[in-house]
């Protein structure tokens, strides 16, 4: 199949394999992939349509909702990757989004992805999406780890219990996606057989009738009313009008007043009885398994007595990764890349004007091309490789763990580290994951805290590597610096919001595994073709843009009036000028530029410090503000934007002072 | 005077209190859910001794405050007692043992029972238990068979009696990742926060969510999770059973 770059977030479905043989009359049939966060759902959505959505080790990888054509078997079909579902009774906006699409598009098929690792509880959602009365089909994903579990399931049994098709997989490895396109034409509708007493189903359907007559999925929607879902009502109200339902209302409050008890209770007992017989019939659990290394080292790692020492083991990794790894990738590059094309050019002896151009100091390849392939790429590669091992292995979620009591504290609550671990990949993805959080006042100051003083992969590799240059004491000068930045702004930003109640921290930690290779690889590759993509463009274009601020005098012009600030109020020199307006249009290009300082001795080493802070926090790019804009609505974004960038230089000229106080010059 | 407590009586308080937590206080709403057994004699004879209050017009009834102190009795003891059949004597027909049990107690053996149930604070079906003196005094009593999941040592497993809990969306989520009555936990750490193992999947989660878990003291066995049972009521802890046993054939000997 033919690998289709990944373009994420798109609504409207578009060709990813060639399909050149399929009929283009009739419309494709739709399938949802549905199921627990974290059970593989976009890892079978990539298998089934070579397309590539992001996929890692962590609850809420996938955002938004992705679709695909494919054709399989001469028949084609839409493939529909949505985020996490525990329930078709909501808690966050993000489920919302799944639950809208399955009521209003109506897909043909369901395919669930169940994970071994939560198998009944994955049971559950099934009797609820087999009361859809949708053709469904199973996948039993992650079988590898269900085995090392000491854990088997019959999937026959299963199949004839449920009476729909079960396809074993691991689709992290390519594994059973034969059996899946096998059984997806044979989706069948399934038995539901999980009943809530006389007294409920007369309920139920009594409810159902009095519903608007034009609402697919009666049955369900009166269930879920009974339970009182509070996203539904609002959202009926809202697409109906109250006189509309005023049948439905009334219905619902006389059965409210006529059952007695806890209506949404008896509705979970039954379900939870007809998981506990599915189970007890299906799953076969081999006694005495040892645990592994894996249980044991995910033991440690969110303790604090072991977890601590990982954590900094890590770190140590990554930085001796990014410094030596991409330092000699970088030599490597020069070597058979950039020396031998500015050998070649200079033989031509250009006019200086052209050979400013090209290869003089805002040159398009040398700061352009030259900067982003060989300064930043190699860094990136390598940042994005380690980083993808962190996501793939579970290790995030365990640190949530080990750090939250300490989160908590400055004002981070538990559920929204996740977020800001993830805003070190990439921060605009991490605000977009903010969505999962129900409190907006947790929203407002983790979408904040991810914004300003985070780096993300992008700077933190090229920061880290500019520091090494410095010395080891930059490096841990910098972070502890960015760390009481982030914790004074969680506090300041704890105090003043006013927010209703805390919420409650309930999470599910992934088991850790060995990461596969074949996935970090290919998952590296995406990143630095979307890098390369996005950035690369931009790269020449500041470049150019540069070059011509330079020949017109204008930036001569800049640097004269930005003086007190830049040289006065924060110490450094002029030249940094050029580096704030690369990092305008994009912050990597900046970092190259201030390594290209660095090596030349143009900043010291307080003014090295002072530099990587400063594009640090200075502004979030534009795509976190977009992201923030779509979250939180684009005052919001305005507003940050301009609280980040007038902090960042107060708070930089203020480091500049202690910095002097302790260090002297 | 000995007041006349039967158990005809009572069970008009106890409409009386049902439609209380309804807010509801109309007359022919009483009469309708009492059907037959409605005798407006037994009203009358609330009235007279001051645990009723009537509208002039008769179309209004509610429970002063003597009477309320005996409806919070009578239902407390009713729905501990569901709590007991439920999560030790393996269910059966709830209302119909719980409707004998709540005439026949006094209110200390109610307290009794309700520590030993380590102060539960819903019936199974939801509805809340009015509190008792022994739930005020809070005390965590070496009696108590359940206890808050809190007070496991990590590595220690237990079967899950019930969860206190008033917030529907944090139970229906927890009840999502199968933590529920019946359901053995094995805690894996307290610190620095806590994270239980449930059905195979490790859960962190909050004090605040943990502490409103509880469970039996003693489950048979020290390492039960993930033990291959349908969660069943077999694992009755011996001590209350007989406990319980003893005061049924003494009540009925």
């Amino acid at each position: 199949m033919a690998i289709s770059p990944a373009e994420s977030q798109q609504d409207q479905p578009h060709e990813a394999s060639g399909s050149a043989g399929a009929s283009s009359g009739a419309s494709p049939r739709k399938v949802a992939l549905v199921g627990l966060p974290n059970t593989g759902k976009t890892q079978v959505f990539n298998n089934l349509t070579g397309e590539y959505g992001l996929v890692a080790n962590y609850p809420g990888t996938t955002i938004d909702i992705r679709r695909s054509l494919v054709t399989i078997k001469a028949q084609r079909y839409e493939i529909i990757d949505t985020p996490g579902l525990r329930s078709l009774y909501i808690h966050s906006e993000e489920e919302v989004a799944v639950r809208d699409m399955i009521f209003f598009e109506k897909p043909d098929i369901i395919v669930q992805c169940i994970d071994a690792s939560q198998y009944k509880q994955s049971l559950l959602l099934t009797a609820e999406l087999l009361e859809l009365g949708i053709p469904m089909v199973l996948v039993l994903n992650a079988m590898d780890d269900m085995s090392r579990h000491g854990l088997g399931v019959d999937a026959a049994q299963l199949e004839k219990i449920l009476a729909v098709p079960v396809a074993g997989s691991v689709a992290l490895h390519g594994l059973g996606q034969e059996d899946l396109t096998a059984v997806i034409g044979k989706a069948k509708k399934g038995r539901r057989d999980v009943t809530y007493g006389v007294k409920i189903e007369n309920s139920l359907r009594e409810l159902a009738l009095a519903l608007p007559f034009d609402l697919e999925f009666k049955h369900k929607i009166a269930t879920l009313l009974l339970q009182n879902d509070p996203f539904l009502e609002k959202f009926l109200e809202n697409k109906f009008g109250t006189e509309k339902l005023a049948p439905a209302r009334a219905v619902l409050n006389a059965v409210r007043h006529q059952v007695k008890g806890n209506l949404r209770q008896i509705i979970s007992d039954r379900r939870n009885q007809w998981v506990d017989t599915v189970a007890a019939a299906v799953l076969k659990k081999q006694e005495g398994v040892r645990q592994g290394l894996s249980f044991h080292l995910t033991q440690a790692s969110r303790q604090p007595l072991l977890g601590i020492p990982i954590f900094l083991f890590l770190m140590a990794v990554v930085y001796l990764a990014v410094v030596y790894v991409s330092g000699a990738l970088d030599k490597f590059i020069n070597f058979i890349a950039v020396t031998p094309v500015t050998r070649f050019i200079t033989s031509f002896s250009l006019p200086a004007f052209w050979n400013d151009l090209l290869i003089g100091n805002h040159g398009i390849l040398t700061l352009g091309l030259f900067n982003a392939i060989c300064t930043v790429l190699p860094i990136l590669s390598v940042f994005f490789f380690i980083f993808g091992c962190f996501e793939d292995s579970g290790y995030i979620t365990n640190f949530t763990v080990l750090t939250k009591n300490v989160f908590e504290k400055i004002g981070i609550p538990g559920n929204a580290i996740t977020s800001l671990v993830l805003g070190f990949g990439c921060k605009t993805m991490a605000t977009l994951s903010t969505r999962s959080l129900t409190i907006r006042k947790e929203q407002y100051i983790a979408v904040f805290l991810i914004a300003f003083a985070i780096p993300c992969s992008a700077q933190l590799g090229i920061s880290m590597a500019i520091l090494a240059r410095v010395g080891l004491s930059a490096f841990v000068i910098v972070f502890a610096a960015l760390v009481v930045c982030e914790v004074g702004a969680g506090l300041f930003l704890n105090t003043i919001i006013k927010g209703k109640e805390a919420s409650w921290f309930i999470q599910v930690i992934p088991p850790l595994r060995f990461p596969s290779l074949r996935a970090v690889s290919r998952k590296t590759y995406h990143r630095i073709l979307d890098f390369l993509k996005e950035a690369l463009p931009i790269f020449l274009l500041s470049a150019v843009g540069l070059f011509i601020f330079e020949k017109t005098g204008l930036l001569a012009m800049t640097k004269q009036a930005m003086t007190p600030m830049i040289v006065n109020w924060m110490g450094l020199p002029k030249d940094i000028i050029d580096v704030f307006l690369l990092a305008l249009a994009r912050r990597e290009a900046a970092a190259g530029l201030i390594l290209k300082m660095v090596d030349s001795g143009a900043l010291t080493y307080v003014q090295s410090i002072l530099a990587v802070v400063v594009t640090t926090i200075s502004f979030p790019c534009v795509a976190n503000v977009i992201a923030i804009g779509r979250e939180m609505g684009w005052k919001t974004a305005v507003i940050m934007t301009a609280l980040i960038f007038v902090s960042s230089f107060l708070l930089v000229g203020g480091l500049r002072w202690i910095l002097v106080l302790f260090l002297g010059h | 005077m000995p007041m006349m407590r039967n158990v005809e009586q009572d069970e008009h308080i106890e409409q009386l209190w049902y439609m209380k937590e309804q807010n509801v206080a109309a007359m022919d709403f009483l009469k309708k859910a009492m059907e037959h057994a409605f005798d407006p004699k037994i009203i009358e004879g609330l009235v007279e001794i001051g645990w009723v209050d009537m509208a002039a017009d008769g179309l209004t009834v509610r429970l002063t405050e003597a009477g309320e102190a005996r409806a919070r009795q009578l239902i407390r003891a009713h729905r501990l007692a569901e709590r007991l059949i439920a999560d030790v004597l393996g269910g059966g027909d709830l209302e119909a043992i719980a409707c004998e049990f709540e005439h026949i107690v006094s209110p200390e053996l109610v307290n009794g029972i309700c520590t030993l149930l380590g102060h539960p604070k819903e019936c199974p079906h939801g509805m809340p238990i009015p509190e008792g003196d022994c739930c005020k005094l809070a005390h965590k009593s070496a009696l108590s068979l359940i206890i808050p999941l809190t007070d496991l040592k990590p590595g220690e497993s237990a079967r899950i009696a019930y969860i206190n809990c008033r917030n529907d969306q944090q139970i229906h989520k927890l009840e999502g990742l199968c933590i529920r009555p019946g359901v053995i936990v094995k805690l894996h750490q307290d610190f620095p926060t806590y994270v239980i193992e449930c059905e195979g999947a490790s859960i962190a989660l909050d004090k605040g969510v943990v502490a409103n878990i509880s469970v039996w003291k003693n489950p048979r066995g020290n390492d039960l999770a993930g033990a291959d049972k349908v969660p069943g009521k077999e694992a009755h802890p011996g001590a209350l059973k007989k406990f319980v046993d003893a005061f049924f054939s003494r009540k009925t000997g």
